[in-house]
């Protein structure tokens, strides 16, 4: 199985011998992996694995947060992102990240997808033109597109989360995290996101957390489980579910625990 | 023995019900007084006209002014410094000793008696700046004393905030300060409003700063610039009621002010009010 764990094509993360402690408390164990291009990855495993503590690392939304303390290496496209001299917000644009919860700004739709664009210095002219495809992609345009000037509050839950990959979109990532996001929509705007995502990785390359197995088993390529910390298992999807190496992996997919 | 939870629930809630009435019968009783005795002395005259003799005939209309120009140049003084030191504070400082000592001497500068700022701005201002007693010098010394409370009712707002909105803009590759400044402070500015339409309150009725740092005894012009004196209504309703010329005689006069600026109070309160409901609108919170 390690052996499998080693050798993913094309690699555009790698991750070697990656601790994370917040404060006294040891939240990821040496963790290594290799997250190829242009696919999506699902981490699964139960609440409190680590699995979104992981893909925090990968935008270094931790630093946000004091007493965490991270050892290892995080390498994207071959650039060690934790080294001296790299810029964090450079960082987030290449690698952008969508939430548990919908996060629109208390701003109208148009304003919330061209925010970033705006900030890191697209014209007005082309503006309106970044924002349309960014809605487009995201699957949204069609739903909203006689109402951008009005608030983002007043689209649904799956609207809105829809929104927010359409902002993330709308700054031009290459790699974009997924945590968790349809924990708090509804089965049908699950199942548009679920969609949109799989049409997003020919673009990108996507990296979701998710509580949900049939979800990582739906749309993912590859599969890692994680359980107290550790990588327990990682490789092609349909082999982690099919025929899974670990004793704990199975008992996990088959809901013994979790 | 002891009373059972339906009793015990129903003396609670008449005490409570008690004090709550009693303040507000305060209020009210107070607007009554002033308004009831205060209401004949207005007129166009009264408030557009300058004092005559001595102060027992004519207007407040210097007052007026004074006590407006006083609110815009303390708040000048007081927004712009509280907010920034108020987002240092929420978003930059780190546990240390350096923001305990800021945050001690905040918190020892709200609980400072007013006469006590007023005469550090005679020193400061007024002689040791040479700004001379001027509406300048009242202006800096009531900002200094309000920007305690400027200071913490931003910090409350800007917490207030939800952390999501800092997330989703940080994970955009936006940097810390254009965070702040594109979503943090829009989506406070009702609680910073708030916070400042308490001091306006404050800045319109403290007497003892403005007496030692500018505010004339009697003064029948409009101040011509900064560096000139002034007159204010607080100022001008202590005069007329403690050393006026004519105390039983100004009576009304001085029913006449207190009640002018009561409602310059609250007709900025209710701007203000305006402001905070606009972008709260905008905001859609």
């Amino acid at each position: 199985m390690t052996e499998a764990i080693q050798n993913v094509a094309n690699p555009q993360i790698e991750v070697k011998d990656l601790n994370l402690w917040y404060g006294d408390k040891q939240a990821l164990k040496n963790v290594s992996i290799q997250i190829p291009k242009n696919s999506v990855t699902a981490f699964i495993g139960p609440s409190g694995c680590g699995k979104s503590t992981f893909i925090r690392c990968l935008n270094r939304m931790n630093d946000l947060i004091k007493s965490c303390r991270i050892e290892g290496e995080v390498s994207i496209e071959g650039k060690d992102i934790y080294g001296p001299g790299v810029d964090v917000v450079d960082l987030r644009k290449q690698v952008g990240m969508v939430f548990q919860k919908p996060n629109p700004f208390p701003m109208s739709i148009y304003d919330n997808i061209a925010y970033g664009p705006r900030i890191h210095g697209v014209n007005k002219k082309d503006l309106e033109g970044v924002v349309e495809h960014a809605l487009r992609s995201a699957a949204l345009w069609d739903e909203i597109s006689d109402r951008i000037r009005s608030p983002a509050f007043s689209l649904s839950g799956g609207q809105q989360q829809r929104l927010c990959i359409a902002r993330t979109m709308a700054v031009k990532p290459e790699i974009i995290l997924f945590d968790e996001p349809c924990s708090a929509l509804d089965p049908i705007s699950t199942a548009k996101i679920e969609e949109l995502i799989m049409n997003l990785k020919k673009d990108y390359t996507i990296v979701i957390v998710t509580h949900n197995m049939q979800q990582a088993a739906r749309i993912s390529d590859h599969t890692a489980f994680f359980l107290m910390g550790e990588l327990i298992e990682f490789g092609k999807t349909r082999q982690i579910f099919e025929n899974p190496g670990e004793k704990s992996t199975e008992d996990y997919i088959t809901g013994r625990f979790g | 023995m002891g009373l059972n939870a339906k009793t015990s629930e129903r003396i609670a809630f008449a005490f409570l019900t008690l004090a709550a009435l009693t303040v507000a019968g305060f209020v009210l009783f107070i607007l009554y007084y002033i308004v009831s005795n205060g209401y004949n002395a207005i007129s166009i005259e009264f408030l557009t006209e300058m004092p005559r003799k001595m102060m027992t005939e004519g207007g407040i209309y210097p007052a007026i002014v004074g006590t407006i120009y006083l609110i815009i140049g303390s708040m000048l003084v007081a927004l712009p410094m509280g907010i920034l030191a108020a987002i240092y504070l929420t978003e930059y400082a780190g546990q240390n000793r350096t923001t305990w000592a800021i945050e001690m001497a905040i918190n020892n500068l709200a609980g400072t008696p007013s006469v006590v700022f007023g005469l550090f701005g005679l020193a400061m201002f007024v002689k040791y700046l040479g700004f001379g007693p001027s509406l300048l010098s009242a202006s800096l010394t009531l900002g200094l004393l309000i920007i305690p409370v400027i200071i913490r009712s931003s910090e409350e707002a800007l917490l207030a905030v939800p952390p999501e909105y800092r997330e989703a803009s940080l994970a955009l590759g936006i940097s810390k300060w254009q965070t702040i400044r594109h979503v943090v402070l829009p989506a406070s500015i009702p609680g910073i409003v708030t916070g400042s339409i308490l001091s306006i309150g404050r800045v319109a009725g403290e007497t003892a700063p403005i007496l030692l740092t500018g505010a004339a005894y009697f003064l029948p012009r409009l101040p011509d610039s900064v560096y000139s004196q002034f007159m204010a209504l607080p100022y001008h309703l202590f005069v007329l009621a403690t050393a006026g010329t004519n105390i039983a005689q100004t009576r009304p006069l001085q029913y006449g002010t207190a009640l002018v600026l009561l409602m310059i109070v609250l007709a900025v309160n209710f701007v203000a009010v305006l402001v905070r409901r606009y972008y709260r609108q905008k905001l859609k919170i």
